[in-house]
Formats: structure tokens, sequence, C-alpha cells
């Protein structure tokens, strides 16, 4: 069954729900964001409560921060600024929105951004163009106002070389969605750059007793470590004895069996169970579901494809969603 | 968990709804054959919420509701209350606090099936986020409502205009429940237990507090339901989180009396309900037919219904009634004030049950 | 396997289980546009609750006109009913209805020893089935008309749906071991029940009923028509004795005036229906409007087979046939004999479908047919005399079923009839064999370390999630999931909107019942931090005391003692009463905020010494100054104000209020203060410049006056 849930304004570029799926922000072309709620918790009817001006150039990617921190987006525009608004109430009539953090633009643009480790402290990964990946904490539970950069590296598993020319088109992070305060924070990364080393998926742990980022496995096969990446997530694992991840690349989806026990050098075991192709060309999103089971993927064919594993362990494309009028 | 209804004398039926209520009442009588009761419903398939009256036809094999007028509501309702209207019988008062944060009142005639909306409170500057609790006065012509956001309203419903602004804490306290005590008293229940006594003849905030560390600090809760009994206007009931249902007489303010609880203070052991106590109100029933000459220290026996299922009735020092037991919450009841052999709850499987007890 | 599947592109039937017999092409379906118009810029993805999937799909900037839309959002369902044939909310109603016997029936389960289980389990599985199987409607009408029309052969009831036609198929092969001896016998029935079903696309007996009802109102001597006797020979073959009965006492030769001329063929038409009505049936009984006569033991049956099928070949051979005129009369009855007595040729002309065929062989060619191998043969055969072009989702079922294939019905079940329908049939098919049971629990290292029984359980929990009024049972069924059920159900709570108060509610309800405290904590917390931002303190902080968050309590604690502290003098303290009123005084949890309790219980007194002048009431002031200035909890841009207020308690008149010691902890603490205004982060209270040198002096004629006294 499908249905129209709500009508987009002209100028419309990216869109992005939150937690709950009960609000949704859309960035638009002229800078504005617009957000849209649903009129109670049981309805699938949506209306656009507030919209204003984050920045002159587009906005290109919107990401909500973890419910953990408030109602917040963060806000990625076309001129490589990174900004975080926040909606609260202070005076005695209603709502607004209002900016709380414009993070440094220096030379490099932000490509792509996420927060993970909300249980604990709160993280920002970023991924700039020139290479980079920024690790920011926040220091106040209560304030997004305040970030400290906790480290900055670059997604190589050799960390002394150092790419200084790197240029990168696009990069996907995605964050290990267990909740768990025990279990270490990690993520996986990969870019789409004009320096190989650099693009291949590497997930980055956090290494306590060293107090630095670690990268505890590379999602590549030696022949596709060039590749660039165009999309990667972590699949949410409600009791799997390993990890899943799904890396796109232009050759199609691979996914990824991330084993969950160092060894000795305190790497995962990573093994690639399947090679899908289908979107053809490049893929623009994916996203597992609530039970790491299917995932959902889009890409520049202009169709919604869903993937499955079979009871024998067969990755395979159980569906294609086409828009037709 | 559920009764056979041959153990208990007590008649059930559901019926079915196919939309999820969201609150309902029995309107007043207007002949002993024809009883009606007003619905506040959602339909989750299409998205609307609406009022709509529906005439019950009693009979012992298969009681019927019949529906009689509808209206779409602007959204969904989170409290209802119903007063017979003075100068004409036939069209109660409805009373209907919405989601959106509006007020509405209508007329309801349940003569020639219809309903109407008189007038609306409307949403801006009135309380900010949904209305949690409303109720009306003795003659339907004041209502006071209550919210999340601190906020204390009364509204005219002869002036028809506007509302008059009791209090404002700001969003420092949070109400979650308002029950009148008097013509000018009454009482409000919000987050941590606490139930503040207002008096409109004094302006300024609450005349009396009543928020002990009774639970002894292991637990706190949300008061979600408040009845003061006619003839006892100083005892207040307040039923809410963990099961807990207490008494608080204004005149003895440090002493509450736990009727049932859950790991509150020296509530009874035996506790009917274990989750949120959603309504309560005093059981005109049991209380004409078991107690007549007991001292006015002792609190009426009181209904309630609960999230665990559990539609029962409480009274002090003696075991509790079940009177049913759902797998599913049940949301809301109402006792025929006219008849209070007859029972309407809601439950939370989109259905209704009425109850009628011998 | 013959013929194609049932299941179109249609959204409702994309399935979301994964089984063995998936075919390698993905199947597309169409996502409607409502607004916009392709070409399309980009698509955007984000799964909602459950197995709900929105699409963004945004229109580009150059091909629209100034109506169309930037874009929209549309939401899918995925496999979340069968196609049509149920309404939402119908559907709704068997979800809720569902519970109750499932959860009752795991309870058992569990508390069940495997001594019992073997002997007893089918007797539950079989109350359970019946309440499920009540749920999916009632196709037999329970209210007999009360003028019965003569004419009226078939009785109009309910519509019947395949979901319950399903159900009984798996009931009467799995679960009821009683039946299991008369299997053929329950076919029947259920044919009975649900060949309309059949109609939509094939032509069946019960539509050429159906459509020879409707004239019959019409016809006068109906013996005189020749579909007359077709359709009573094709309900006959499939066993309808009663609806066969009354055909017969319609003919013509009953009338009155028809006495005297057509006594002979009266009576043969009369033989034959009193044949019919002695029918042996190997069945323990029936209900009172069938006919036939029930032998539950084989050997009985036998024998009355024996002597019912030489009764009808001594009729066949009767010499009354010859003096019967009417040749249509003639025909017909002869042609049910040989319906009767198992004529294969007779039996297929007068059967449709190959299920129908397929009932007439067990009743009057194999009526001892017994074991699922040779119904499955028989089966084949029907088939291939009856190839069906159109193949009705049942008929996979019954296939899967008769060929003992578990994998296969399974797969049937989810295609066909979704998730609701496996997880519950799970329980029969458990229930049915030992191979099937195996089956169905066997862990799975390839589907991450479960069996199949939980992978179809999620599925529908996944379902259940995906809809406002259902998402609270899901967690029945995910308790029932032993090893990813707490998992998902983690992940569904944390997709709830918590800041709704009701859904926050219900959420930590379900929390409770299992044990899930610390998603409750996070829940609370949720709650706690939007309410914090949204300006509503008081619930802010009651639900981070229930969350125990302390970090964020003493966070709103500093953030709190900025606001008292500007204002203390004010009137406005007052507002804060509430709130403080909230915090109690013995909750653990309250952070620093338990200061403010004590702070305005000091202000209160210091307030009682400004009226009135009493040393007993400034004693009381005293000595909660004291206790203010000795807790640690107190904030130390507190300090100053604190003691600027009690100068006149300092400087009391009628003797010191407090005693040595007491007056060395509160310089003590004056000096800490001026060692750390040098410090970086200090906030001043914003008193007079000199108010510390007043504490200062106050508290130095304290002393001495102290150390007088001692």
């Amino acid at each position: 069954m499908d249905k129209s849930i709500l009508t987009l304004d002209k100028g419309t570029r990216c869109t992005a729900w939150n937690y709950s799926g009960q609000r949704l922000a859309a960035g638009l072309v002229d800078g504005s964001l617009l957000i849209y709620d649903s009129t109670d918790p049981a309805s699938s009817t949506f209306i656009s409560t507030s919209r204003f001006k984050v920045q002159e150039s587009s906005i290109l990617k919107v990401v909500w921060v973890p419910p953990e921190y408030g109602d917040a987006v963060a806000c990625i525009g076309a001129d490589g600024t990174l900004s975080l608004w926040e909606e609260v109430t202070e005076d005695t009539e209603g709502h607004h929105w209002k900016l709380c953090k414009c993070f440094d633009r220096n030379t490099s643009q932000v490509l792509d951004i996420q927060f993970g480790d909300a249980e604990t402290c709160l993280k920002l990964v970023a991924a700039y163009s020139d290479g980079q990946i920024k690790i920011y904490e926040l220091l106040d539970t209560l304030e997004l106002e305040k970030w400290q950069l906790q480290a900055e590296f670059q997604n190589v598993i050799d960390l002394v070389s150092n790419f200084g020319h790197a240029s990168c088109v696009s990069a996907s992070i995605s964050w290990n969605p267990q909740r768990s305060e025990v279990q270490q924070s990690s993520f996986v990364l990969g870019f789409s750059s004009n320096v190989p080393a650099l693009n291949s998926p590497k997930v980055w742990e956090f290494d306590l007793d060293h107090q630095r980022w670690l990268p505890v496995a590379e999602l590549s096969l030696p022949e596709e470590k060039t590749d660039q990446v165009s999309a990667v997530a972590w699949a949410p694992n409600i009791g799997r004895p390993y990890e899943l991840i799904a890396v796109a690349t232009q050759k199609g989806i691979s996914i990824w069996h991330l084993g969950s026990n160092p060894d000795a050098d305190g790497r995962l075991s990573a093994q690639k169970l399947a090679t899908l192709s289908g979107h053809d060309s490049e893929v623009w999103e994916m996203e597992w579901d609530m039970s790491g089971t299917t995932l959902a993927t889009t890409g520049s064919d202009g169709m919604v494809r869903l993937w499955q594993s079979n009871l024998n362990g067969m990755w395979h494309e159980q569906a294609v969603l086409t828009p037709a009028s | 968990m559920a009764l056979s209804p041959s153990t208990h004398p007590v008649q059930i039926h559901k019926l079915p709804q196919f939309a999820y209520i969201d609150a309902l009442r029995w309107m007043p009588h207007l002949s002993t054959f024809t009883r009606h009761i007003l619905l506040a419903t959602y339909d989750s398939d299409s998205s609307t919420p609406s009022l709509q009256t529906l005439t019950f036809c009693p009979s012992r094999a298969a009681p019927s509701l019949t529906p009689q007028a509808s209206v779409t509501a602007p959204s969904r309702i989170t409290s209802l209350k119903i007063s017979p209207s003075p100068l004409t019988p036939s069209k109660p008062i409805a009373a209907a606090s919405a989601f959106s944060g509006s007020l509405l009142f209508y007329s309801a005639d349940l003569v020639n099936g219809t309903l109407n909306l008189e007038f609306s409170v409307p949403e801006k500057g009135f309380h900010l986020g949904p209305v949690s609790g409303i109720d009306l006065n003795e003659n339907g012509s004041e209502c006071v409502s209550v919210g999340e956001d601190g906020r204390v309203n009364l509204v005219s419903i002869s002036a028809k205009t506007g509302f008059r602004r009791v209090f404002d804490s700001n969003g420092l306290v949070s109400y979650s429940s308002v029950r009148w005590a008097s013509p000018v008293e009454f009482v409000t229940g919000a987050f941590g237990f606490g139930l503040h006594w207002w008096d409109q003849r004094k302006a300024g905030g609450p005349v009396a507090l009543f928020k002990d560390n009774w639970t002894g600090g292991t637990a706190s809760g949300i008061v979600h339901a408040i009845d003061i009994h006619p003839s006892r206007k100083h005892t207040c009931l307040a039923g809410g989180s963990s099961g807990t249902l207490f008494a608080w007489d204004i005149r003895l303010p440090k002493q509450p009396i736990i009727l049932s609880g859950v790991g509150v203070g020296d509530a009874p052991a035996n506790s009917l309900v274990e989750s949120d106590i959603w309504e309560v109100q005093y059981d005109n029933y049991t209380h004409s037919s078991k107690i007549i000459n007991s001292s006015s220290s002792r609190i009426l026996p009181a209904m309630i219904c609960s999230e665990d299922g559990i539609l029962g009735v409480i009274e002090q020092g003696e075991e509790p009634i079940e009177l049913l037991a759902e797998p599913c919450a049940i949301n809301s009841f109402d006792i025929d004030r006219q008849n209070p052999s007859d029972v309407i709850c809601s439950l939370e499987w989109e259905s209704i049950a009425i109850l009628t007890r011998p | 396997m013959p013929g194609v599947t049932s299941d179109s592109g249609e959204l409702n039937s994309l399935s979301v289980v994964p089984h063995t017999l998936d075919t390698q092409k993905p199947r597309v379906y169409p996502l409607r546009l409502h607004r916009v118009t392709r070409p399309l810029a980009r698509l955007s993805i984000s799964w909602a609750r459950g197995n709900t999937l929105r699409v963004s799909l945004l229109q580009t900037d150059d091909a629209a006109s100034e109506q169309t839309p930037g874009g929209e959002v549309v939401e899918v369902k995925l496999g979340s009913a069968d196609a049509g044939e149920i309404p939402e909310a119908q559907w709704r109603r068997i979800a809720y209805g569902s519970v109750a016997p499932f959860a009752l029936l795991q309870s058992r389960k569990n508390s069940m020893d495997a001594l019992h289980y073997e002997k007893d389990w089918w007797e539950h599985v079989m109350e359970y089935s019946k309440e499920i199987n009540s749920l999916l409607g009632n196709t037999k009408s329970s209210v007999p008309p009360t003028i019965e029309d003569p004419k009226t052969v078939l009785k109009k009831v309910e519509e019947p749906t395949s979901l319950k036609a399903a159900w009984e198929l798996m009931e009467m092969f799995y679960a009821d071991k009683q039946s299991q001896t008369w299997i053929p016998e329950r076919l029947l029935d259920w044919l009975a029940d649900f060949d309309c079903l059949f109609s939509g696309t094939q032509p069946t007996v019960h539509a050429k009923l159906v459509s020879f009802q409707n004239k019959l109102v019409t016809i006068q001597a109906v013996e005189n028509h020749p579909e007359y006797w077709e359709i009573m020979s094709s309900a006959l073959a499939v066993g309808w004795l009663d609806v066969v009965v009354k055909l017969l006492r319609l003919h013509g030769s009953y009338l009155f005036d028809q006495l005297g001329s057509r006594e002979i063929e009266n009576g043969l038409v009369e033989a034959v229906a009193l044949l019919i009505s002695e029918m042996p049936r190997l069945r323990p009984d029936m209900p009172t409007e069938k006919i036939g006569e029930c032998y539950s033991t084989k050997p009985e049956f036998m024998k009355a087979w024996e002597k019912w099928r030489a009764k009808i070949t001594k009729l066949d051979c009767s010499a009354f046939w010859l003096q019967c005129d009417h040749q249509q009369t003639r025909v017909g009855l002869k042609n049910m004999l040989q319906v009767m007595l198992g004529n294969a040729s007779v039996l297929s002309n007068v059967t449709y479908h190959w299920i129908e065929l397929y009932i007439s062989h067990f009743l009057y060619v194999r009526p001892f047919t017994v074991g699922l191998e040779s119904m499955y043969s028989l089966a084949q055969k029907c088939m291939h005399l009856k190839p069906i072009s159109y193949r009705h989702k049942l008929m996979g079922l019954i296939i899967g079923i008769l060929e003992e294939n578990t994998e296969v019905v399974l797969a049937e079940c989810s295609r066909s009839f979704g998730p609701w329908m496996t997880t519950h049939a799970i329980e029969l098919m458990a229930a049915g064999s030992t191979q099937a049971e195996t089956l169905l629990h066997e862990e799975q290292s390839k589907i991450g370390g479960i069996c199949i029984e939980e992978l179809h359980r999620l599925t529908y929990a996944q379902i259940l999630s995906s809809h406002a009024l259902t998402w609270n049972i899901a967690p029945i069924y995910l308790t029932s999931c032993l090893k990813q059920g707490l998992g998902l159900l983690e992940n569904l709570l944390y997709k709830q909107p918590v800041q709704h108060h009701l859904v926050l509610l219900k959420s930590m309800e379900i929390c409770r019942l299992n044990g899930l405290d610390y998603v409750s904590y996070n829940m609370m917390k949720i709650a706690g931090v939007h309410y914090w931002k949204h300006g509503k303190k008081g619930s802010a902080v009651f639900w981070l005391q229930q969350a125990r968050d302390e970090v964020r309590l003493n966070r709103i604690a500093k953030h709190l003692f900025d606001f008292v502290g500007k204002s203390v003098s004010d009137e406005s303290f007052k507002q804060w009463e509430g709130m403080i009123e909230l915090l109690g005084t013995e909750s653990k949890t309250a952070g620093g905020l338990e200061f403010l309790k004590k702070y305005r219980d000091f202000r209160r007194s210091l307030q009682q010494v400004q009226e009135g002048i009493t040393t007993d009431a400034a004693r009381k002031a005293a000595e909660a100054l004291i206790s203010l200035m000795r807790n640690p909890s107190t904030p130390q841009q507190f300090w100053l104000p604190l003691l600027y207020d009690s100068l006149k308690l300092l400087n009391w008149q009628e003797g010191p209020l407090l005693n040595v010691s007491q007056t060395n902890l509160l310089l003590n603490k004056l000096q800490e203060l001026s060692l750390a205004r040098l410090l970086p982060g200090f906030v001043d209270a914003g008193l007079p410049p000199e108010a510390l040198q007043s504490v200062r002096l106050a508290l130095a004629t304290n002393l001495g006056r102290a150390i007088l006294e001692e």
C-alpha cells in the first residue's frame, strides 16, 4: 500500500526524518530549512510548521541530532559550511529555531557528517573534501553550542602517510547503530576521491587505552581498494553474532560480514558476502530497516531497490519500486 | 486473566468500533428508554478525529449502539466532559479539549440527532501544546483547563469568548488533570503526585499544596485523574502512575490515605492494578447498596480503570472488586450518573465495553 | 509447478520474509506519483516504524511548471496485509484478537513438561486454533431462517475468506489429531464452505448451483430441464447430499395432480433420494442438516458401504426403469446412480475444478484412502484430469500440505496470506509432525542463528510495528523470540515519539513488563530533554529525575542557580515554589537541585525573622544557614549572598546565635571564596562591593562574642 503523505516545497534539495519519523526536515536550494510535523503521534498527515533561512547557498544535506540532545539538525551547505540549528521555546509563545553552532569554515568543504555515541558523549564525525576526518565532541549535555575537536585524521590504514592534495567529491559515514555503553563506539567511512588510498571504507574504533581512533577493518578486496565509494550503511544488529555493513561503489553494492572479536593486532575479520548489481550507476542512498534484514537503496536509475538474504544466506534483490505516474 | 461472565453476575458486552476511542461519556437521560453516549474517536486509516453521539439500546442479550450524529474534530480529543444544560435538558453541553491546544464546546441535540459546535477557544495563547485536562462545573457555566505548559485557564461558557488566565507557572509545573470542588474552588493534579487546591477568591496561586514525601522517595508519578464527591468537598481522590490511588483531605494536608499502589508508602499489599490508573470516579452504585451509615472519615468506594486492563472498584479497608480484566488497556470509563449500575468503558483495541451490574 | 502464481505486482503482496523458494528475479512494483511528475531529480529513502518505507521524490527544477510542488513523500507499507481481501480495520481486529490465544499457548508451552507434551499438546493447539478461527469470520450462518422457502436450496451465508479457508486446512491436517481418520470427510465439509472462493475465476459446482437457484423461481416442471439433472449429479458428486435430496423433491412427480400418472417415476426418484440419505459416511458425527449415516469405525463403515453399494446396483438393474416414461428423469437418475457407483468418467464430467473431482473420488471411488502419500497421488491424478488456467492461492497450500513439504507450505502461507498467517499457523505446523517441528525450530546460522519460527515472528512484529495502533502488541510476539526479540523490541521502543506524553507512558509500561529499565531510562531522558528545551521545565525535571540522569540534572541545577541567584530578592521566586515542591526532600536523584529546596526553607525562616523578632526563630534560621553552608551541594556562588542576607543573624542583639566552631566554618568559607574570586570562571553574585567586608566584620564580631560566652 502506498500513499502520499506530504508535499514538499519548490526547490527542495534534501530531506531527513527524525528518529521517530514524526518530523521531516527539508533543505532548499535557497538555503532555507522547512520542518514538517505530524498532527499527532498516530497520524500520517504532515504539515509544514517552520521555515527559516539557514544560509545563502543551497542545503545539500540535513542530519538530525540524536533525540537525547533535543530537536536539532545539522545542515551541510553547498559552500561547504556546517551549522547546527535547534528548536527551543524561550518565550511564552511557541518555539523557534535558533542557530547553535557554525563550525569553522576552512579551505575544504564538509561532505558528510553523522552523529554517534549518544549514550555517553555525543560525537560528530565530519568528512572533508581534502580527505580529512574530524571528530568533534559535545562538551555540555544540554547545550549544543560547545564542541571540541577530539580527533583529526585521514581515512587510511597506514597512519603515517599523509595525502596532501586529495580532492574528494563525496563521502559517506555510518556509525555502528549499537546502543551500548560498554562497547566502544565505531563507524565506517568511505570516500569518492582522486586518492585511491582514501577511498576504501574503513571501520574506525576508538581505542580507550591510547585515546585515539584506530582503523580496525577495511571493507574492500585487494583489487577494489581504489574503487570510489558512494555510500556505506551499517546494519542494526538485534542479536546476530556478527555485524553487517553495506558498501556501494560504481561496481555495485557489496554486503560485508564483520566479525566481533578482534585478532592480536586489534583487527576485526571482514568478509564479503555478496556483490549485488542493480542500480547500474551511482548509488545515492542506502538504509537498513530496523531489524537489519532488508536493505533499501536508491540510485541514479531513479529506482528504489530492496535487498535481502534468503534462508540459504544468498543475498538477492527482493523488489524494485519504480516511480510511475 | 479474563473472568468468565458466568462466574459473576455483571453483564459485559463488547462492541468493536473500528476506530480508536479517545474518550467517552454518558449523556444525561432524555427519557428512561433512550440513552445516549458521546464518543471521541480517531479513525487511523483516514487520520480523522471526530465526535459522535450514539443511541444506546439496552438489552440483556445484545445491547446495541446506533450512531446518531457525528462531527469532525480539529484534532484528537484529550479530555471530554458533559454537563446538562439547565434550560434545555435535551441539549446537554459537551466540552472537549484538543491535542492541538484548543477547547471546543458542543451542544448535542439528542432529540433531533445533531451535534453543533457552539464555540471554541482558539489555540493561540490558550495553552502551549496539548490541553491535558478540563472540567465543567456543576451548572455547566464555567470550564477550567490545565496543561503541561503549567497554565490554568477558565472559560466562561455563557460569555462565549476567550478565556481568563488563572495562573501561569511558565512550565515550571506541569498539570495533568483538574476537577471542580465547589463553584469557586478546584483541584489540579500534577507531575510528582502533586495536588494543588485553588480558590478563585484568592488570586496569585494555589491556596494549598499537597506534596509530601509519602512515597518515601522511592517512586513518583503523575496524577492522571481526580474526583471529588459532592457530599465531601474537602476530600480529593486522585489516581495515577503505578496503580496509585490516594485521598487527600484538605483539612489534614499531610496525611494522605493510600488506597492502592505499588511501592508507594503504606499502600495495601494486594494492589488490584500495577500500572497507570487512567480514570477515577466515585462509585455511587456500590455506595448506595453497601454503605449507608459509614463514618464520614471513610473514603467512599471508587471505580478505576487502568493501563493493565482492569476495571474495578476500590474501597477503603475492603478487598478490591474486579469488574473487567482485559488483555489490553482500558483507557477511560464513565458511570451513568442517573443509572449508576451501567458503566461504559473504552478499550485500547478499538472497542467499547458496556457493563450492567445487577 | 503448473500454472501461474496468484500474486500480481501489487505492493500489498510484496513479501518481506525470506524463504528458500524465492525466484531469482525481483518483482517490480509501481510507486504511484500523486503530485509530482517525472523526471525526478532525486529519490531519498527512510525507514519509518516497522516495515514502512518513506520515499522522498524530488522534482527537477526545469521540468516543473508553476503548479507542481518541489516534491512529495510517499509512504509504502511493505507486505502489511493480504491484498484487498480483508480491510485494514478488520486486520487490526484479527491482530488484537490473536494476542490472547497466542500468549496463552506460549505460556502453556513453557510450563508443560515433556511427558505430557506428546500426549495432550494438540488439545491446547486445537483450542488455540478454534479461537483464532473464530476471529476470521463465521462461515456457517448461526440463525436458521424461520420460514424456509422450499426453493432455497443454498443458504446465503457471509462471504468466506481465503484466509479462513487456509486456516481450516492447516487445522485439519496439522492440529486436529482426532480428525486424522476421516480427513476426506473433513475436506468435503471444507469444500462445501469454500467452493465459492474458486468461482471467481473458474466454473465450479457452487457457481452452477447459485446460477440454477436464481433461475429456479421462474422454472415450471424442473425435470424437463437438463440443467436440473446436471446440477444434481454435480452436487451429488461433491457430497452435498442435503442439496440433492431437496432438489429431487422439487421433481414434478411429487405434485398432487400428477398422482395416478407418474407413480413409478415418482417411486424411482424417491428411491434414489432414499439411497442418497442412507449413504454411509466415515465420520463420527454430522451437523443436523446434513444427510447420511455416520460410522466411526472402519469395519462398520466397510460393511455398510458394501451393503449400500449392493442396493444401488440392484436399483440400477431394476425393471422399473422400463416403466418410467419421462426420459430426462430416467437418464438423470441413472446418471446419479453412476455417480454413486463411482464411474470415473461420469465423475469427471459432472465436476469442474480438480478439487471437486478429488472429493468425488474420495466419496465414491476410494472411500478408504488414508495417508498423505496416497492422497497426494490422487490429487495429482485429479489435477492432471482437470488442469486449471488460474491457480488460486489456496491450491498451492493444499498441494504443499499433501506433498508434506513444510517449506512449500511456509512459503505459500507467507506469500499468499502474509506474516500474520505464517506466525500463527506455525503453531499448527509444529504440532503436526516431528519433521516439521524440527525444521521450524532448528537454528539457522545463515539467517543469524535464529530458527524459522523466530524469523516469522520477528517479521510479523515488524508489520505490527508499522501501525500506530498495533505497535504495542508487537512486544507480545517479540518476547516469544528468544534470540533477537529483545533486540528488535529495543529498536522499536527507541523509534517511539516519546515527547508525546501517552506514547512515553505506553513505552514505559512495555519496558516495565519486560524488564527493560535501561531502555525506559533512556526514553525518559529523551522526553526530559525535549521538555527542557521546550519551556516545560517542571516535566523536564520530573522525567530526568525518573531517568536518574544526574549529569543533566546537575547541569539544570546550575542553570537554575543562575536564575534564582539573580531574582532571589524578587517575588518571582514564588514561581519556583511548585517546581521545588516537585523535587521533594529525600529524592536522591535531584542532583544539585536539592539545594534549591533547602535554600527556599532558609529564606522562609529568614523571612520570619524579619517579621517577628523571636530569638527562637532566629536560632532556627541560623541552624539552617549552617546546614546550608556545610552542605557540599550548595553552589559557591550562593555563599556570599547567603551570608549577606543573614547579616541580621550574625549581629543578633540578644547574643551570638553561632558558636565558635560554627563561626569558624563560615570564616573558612569566606576565605575560600576570596581565593576563588581570583580564579577564572568565578560567578559574581552581583552584591554591593562592601558586602564581603560587612560579612567579614559581622563574623568577627560574632566570633568575639561567642568566645566570651564559651
